[in-house]
């Protein structure tokens, strides 16, 4: 999602929602996460304040997992796995397959904010190795043509600004 | 709480169930290496050099996150813990830049000292040091973060001490550190500067930056001269000179583990080149170096010359609220019993006496009723605290400190203040004005006073009054419901602009309550100032607020020593004691102890000296430690007033303003230079001694004073400070507990007076209103004078520290970012601002928590520029526009070109 304008009207919403609940700071974040596709870092004194936090603290939370960004990430996240299964099932190649067809390094988010591409350190889904998610989706025994079509599915239709 | 017993190194000990090993051990002095823990800071667990080894289980714990067990058999030292000490050690050392001997912490450094203990020297580890930018564009802090090993004591202690938030960890594993909200520099963030991180880290992470790197030959407690709080202050001494301040290690100090910008870092002006060295006197137009012998031989001629022939009404005292409680006792002493004259007064005048005064007059004893909350630990008692006109984050930063912690925990605070304050809680309420024409331009006089008469009828209305309370204790509470009932509450909504909203919820929230008010300069220095705080008084007898728990006054007192200064009798109208002038009771108690009369009417104030002098009354006039030229509004009134004296002696620690008027110029002693004792803000009597001589040629005041006494051929008024304070505490009954102490450091708290308080009443006064004005259409703007935490008082000595000079803030006024818009003025464009009383020009930054219509004049900056503004008359009289804010024009000025 682009770094546009920010809804404050939609913001204002979720720090409604969430507001003086105990415990209430990482379902906030999520949801500001999940509407704006980042957690924009002009946000984070609103936030603090809603939760009578401090700002510091909260920006402490946010770089701690690995889940949230302050930088606007693409619509579709990738995970490529980096497990042991998945590395012996040639999973390094996949990663490099990946980096070539998006022109993406790991951590980068492409120029129309479509894809961003990160690595985890195990999904978890050793069975599938090689493994991938894209968003929530899991996607297992890649090889590279299955990659290409997979990443087709996700890519931006032709002309659609 | 149930004790018990377990075994550390072979040695049986008990200790209250609940308690850490750390803690059990460190009671019984069983030394336990440690990196992250703080007695004052919640246990974290992050450094692990605490391990110890369970004999019985063969566990190693942590013992500062591990509550002793009853039965433990623990070792502190075992070969297996030492082992797992050594690690961790190497580690840390392993990515430690190898800058030991040119860091600031130098000998201080607890890594340093550990890895001694433990042999770890050169380490066979591979150096992975974490590099990171030095951060040193402010004047105070120093960031190298290549040296944090990550204990979170900055961290921690700027949550839970400071409660300023500036700073947390981010990131994960070994990208994380301490960093600021969108990793701005310090300067750019919520930071207060107050050094706490700096004191507690325990490397050379965080470090004052400074000219003097290393250790300090040694270090010497003291109490902190600047504000009241009185904060208690761990001096580093190298050679003759003060090169670094901490908190002190006193276990019952005030600030604890904290102090404020102030304190940590502006005491670079006890080196300031201004520092007088050397006793001046006047000879044709210069003031010419001299002898002390000669200096006051020629003070003492002059001031009997001068009684002799004009009587002792022409001679007046104006002693200092920075000084001593010794050195103000003698002070006066020297006025009452040699010159038998009571025109003696102190810069309190300025700030806070007008309080303590009002209290006074609502018993027909003076002293006995204690309005005061007591010591500031009792907010964590409190029911609600309602802080009126203060911005304690400014003026009284540590005890602001004690605010926010409270307020963290949920006691619930009102605030009335017209802009919004750095402080806040869950629930607070903040009461301003709303902003609406045609009231918006009126009222900075009319708030405070219209908002706490109604507050004080609603919770009349809603009958939550203490009864039992007010028949007791009190007198005259039918005419006063009377009063209150007949008050129109539509018109105190109007006049003070209130939403009457969040007045129900403030009373919903005060009624039934004991209070803890917190009453600061914006409400006593303005014009209803007095009239406010007789309302708060009776809002405080009428909830029975008063000699409970917590609850009571906390008055935000700017200087170190002004309820001392008072307690000492340097006021003109009251005797060391507090005991009046005018009843004749009183003034025998001290004419037995003196032994000689003391005159029966009140002397003249600060200002009534100021236009006695103006009409050639006044002759002579001795300060001590005061620098009204810069402090006081109308300053070429002032000179000429002061210039038109016969004799002018001033004693004091820099070359001020006054001291270069002076006939006779005195160098004195800094606090840091002299034994005595301060009495803070809470009424807690701190004793303390010298760290350093004082420079050159300079005396302790109390020797000066001695000496001067000597000269008049006055004995009986001569003494160390011991047997001043013998002389104190033999007479003046809640100063009785500080003669036999023979520490060169402690804290008392002041003993209760001997008769109980319990069957005097204190009077209800009665109900005051303000009146209408008119706004002047030709001044618009209301200016609000505000100090910062940076300057304290009219900024004499704070100036002179080459820190505070150098930092961010050099006294922009603050305007509304509508206001600017409507002037096209950006920040830093220059304007000038116009009152009735004279003109300023000035720098200007736009802040959003600024109302419109009002603008905000920093005081102390620019030799205190902002108090021309105001006039010089008594502020407490009803004509007069008091001294927090006043009606002023403003316009664009030329821009100059700033070096900036």
């Amino acid at each position: 999602m682009k770094a546009t304008e920010i809804d404050w009207d939609r913001f204002a919403e979720i720090i409604e929602k969430h507001a003086q609940k105990k415990w209430g700071l990482i379902p906030l974040l999520q949801e500001v996460q999940e509407r704006f596709g980042y957690i924009p870092p002009e946000t984070i004194g609103a936030v603090a304040e809603a939760l009578d936090l401090y700002p510091s603290h909260v920006q402490g939370v946010i770089t701690f997992y690995a889940g949230f960004s302050t930088e606007p990430r693409g619509k579709c996240v990738l995970k490529v796995c980096r497990g042991t299964a998945c590395h012996v099932k040639g999973g390094k190649s996949i990663l490099r397959v990946i980096k070539r067809d998006l022109d993406l390094e790991e951590g980068e988010t492409s120029p129309d904010y479509q894809f961003t591409l990160e690595t985890a350190a195990c999904l978890g889904a050793c069975f599938l190795a090689p493994a991938m998610m894209v968003d929530r989706e899991y996607y297992g025994k890649l090889n590279p043509t299955k990659v290409t079509s997979v990443i087709g599915e996700y890519r931006k239709p032709e002309g659609d600004e | 709480m149930e004790s018990i017993s377990l075994t550390i190194n072979g040695t049986r000990l008990s200790c209250p169930q609940g308690q850490s090993i750390l803690q059990a051990a460190e009671a019984h002095d069983i030394k336990i290496p440690t990196l992250c823990y703080h007695h004052s800071l919640k246990p974290f667990g992050a450094c692990r050099l605490c391990l110890v080894e369970d004999e019985k289980s063969g566990r190693i714990f942590a013992s500062c996150v591990t509550p002793a067990a009853a039965e433990m058999v623990i070792h502190t030292h075992s070969p297996q813990v030492i082992a797992h000490r050594r690690t961790i050690v190497s580690l840390m050392m392993a990515e430690h830049p190898e800058s030991c001997i040119v860091c600031n912490k130098g000998n201080r450094c607890h890594l340093r000292m550990i890895a001694a203990e433990l042999g770890i020297g050169d380490n066979a580890l591979y150096p992975m040091p974490n590099f990171a930018a030095l951060e040193q564009a402010n004047p105070y802090i120093t960031r190298d973060l290549s040296k944090c090993i990550l204990c979170g004591k900055c961290i921690r202690a700027d949550h839970e001490l400071v409660c300023a938030g500036a700073i947390d960890y981010n990131s994960r594993g070994f990208n994380s550190r301490p960093v600021t909200l969108h990793e701005l520099p310090l300067e750019k963030s919520s930071c207060t500067f107050c050094g706490t991180c700096v004191s507690i880290c325990p490397t050379g992470a965080l470090s004052a930056k400074m000219q003097f790197v290393g250790t300090p030959e040694k270090e010497s407690t003291s109490i902190c001269g600047f504000c009241g709080v009185g904060c208690s202050l761990e001096l580093g001494v190298a050679g003759d000179k003060i090169v670094d301040v901490n908190p002190s290690h006193l276990k019952n100090s005030v600030n604890d583990a904290t102090l404020c910008v102030r304190g940590h870092f502006a005491h670079d002006f006890l080196n300031s080149k201004k520092r007088l060295t050397q006793p001046l006197i006047r000879t044709e137009e210069d003031l010419t170096p001299t002898t002390w012998d000669e200096a006051l031989e020629t003070a003492a001629q002059r001031m009997l010359e001068i009684k002799e022939r004009y009587g002792p009404d022409s001679i007046a005292f104006l002693g200092s609220s920075k000084c001593t409680n010794e050195e103000n006792y003698l002070f006066q002493k020297i006025a009452r019993t040699i010159f038998q004259t009571n025109h003696v007064d102190n810069g309190g005048y300025m700030s806070g006496r007008l309080f303590l005064d009002l209290v006074d007059k609502r018993t027909d004893r003076a002293g006995r009723f204690n309005f005061f909350a007591g010591p500031f630990s009792g907010l964590e008692q409190a029911e609600v605290v309602f802080v009126v006109g203060a911005e304690p984050s400014q003026a009284v930063p540590v005890f602001d400190y004690y605010l926010k912690r409270s307020a963290r925990k949920g006691i619930p605070l009102i605030l009335a203040n017209h802009r919004k304050i750095d402080l806040t809680g869950p629930g607070s309420i903040w009461i301003h004005p709303q902003g609406t024409p045609p009231a918006a331009g009126r009222t900075a006089d009319t708030f405070y006073l219209e908002l706490i008469n109604l507050i004080s009828a609603l919770l009349l209305d809603k009958e939550a009054f203490d009864t039992s309370f007010v028949s007791r204790f009190t007198s005259g509470f039918e005419r006063y419901q009377e009063e209150l009932l007949s008050l129109s509450r539509e018109d105190c909504l109007g006049k003070a602009d209130l939403d009457a909203q969040t007045i129900a919820l403030a009373v919903d929230l005060l009624a039934g309550k004991k209070i803890t008010f917190v009453v600061g300069d914006g409400l006593m220095l303005h014009r209803y100032g007095k009239e406010t705080m007789d309302a708060l008084l009776n809002l405080a007898l009428m909830t029975g607020s008063i000699g409970y728990k917590g609850a009571g006054f906390h008055i935000v007192s700017k200087e170190n020593n002004l309820v001392g200064a008072w307690d000492m009798g340097a006021v003109p109208d009251a005797l060391p004691g507090r005991l009046k002038v005018a009843r004749s009771e009183d003034r025998a108690r001290w004419e037995k102890a003196w032994g000689v009369k003391i005159p029966e009417s009140r002397g003249m104030d600060l200002l009534e000296m100021i236009k006695s002098a103006e009409n050639g009354r006044l002759k002579a006039l001795y300060i001590m430690g005061e620098n009204p030229l810069r402090s006081l509004p109308q300053p070429d009134l002032l000179l000429n007033a002061l210039k038109s004296l016969k004799c002018l002696i001033v004693q004091d620690i820099l070359f001020s303003e006054t001291a270069g008027i002076a006939d006779v110029v005195l160098p004195a002693a800094a606090f840091s230079e002299k034994a005595g004792s301060f009495t803070n803000m809470e009424g807690k009597i701190q004793c303390f001694s010298p760290a350093v001589p004082p420079p050159g040629l300079g005396k302790p005041d109390l020797e000066i004073l001695t000496l001067f006494a000597e000269k008049l051929a006055a004995p009986g008024n001569t003494g160390s400070h011991q047997q001043i304070r013998k002389e104190i505490s033999s007479v003046i009954t809640s100063y009785s507990n500080g003669a036999a102490c023979k520490h060169p450091i402690w804290i008392r708290e002041k003993a209760q007076p001997e008769d109980s308080q319990a069957e005097e009443h204190i009077r209800f006064s009665p109900v005051a209103t303000s009146a209408e004005t008119e706004a002047d259409g030709r001044y618009p703007f209301t200016a609000f004078f505000r100090s910062l935490r940076f300057h304290l008082g009219s900024g004499t000595r704070t100036e002179q520290s080459s820190r505070i000079t150098a930092g961010d803030e050099q006294g922009e006024i603050e305007v509304a970012p509508a206001d600017a818009e409507k002037m096209s003025l950006a920040d830093n464009d220059r304007i000038r601002v116009t009152s009735a009383a004279g003109t300023i020009e000035r720098n200007i930054r736009i802040n959003p928590k600024v109302e419109d219509g009002h603008i905000y004049i920093p005081t102390a900056f620019e030799a205190n520029g902002a108090r021309l503004l105001l006039r010089l008359e008594p502020f407490l009289e009803n004509d007069s526009g008091g001294w927090s804010s006043c009606a002023v024009a403003i316009d664009k000025a030329e821009t100059m070109t700033m070096d900036r």
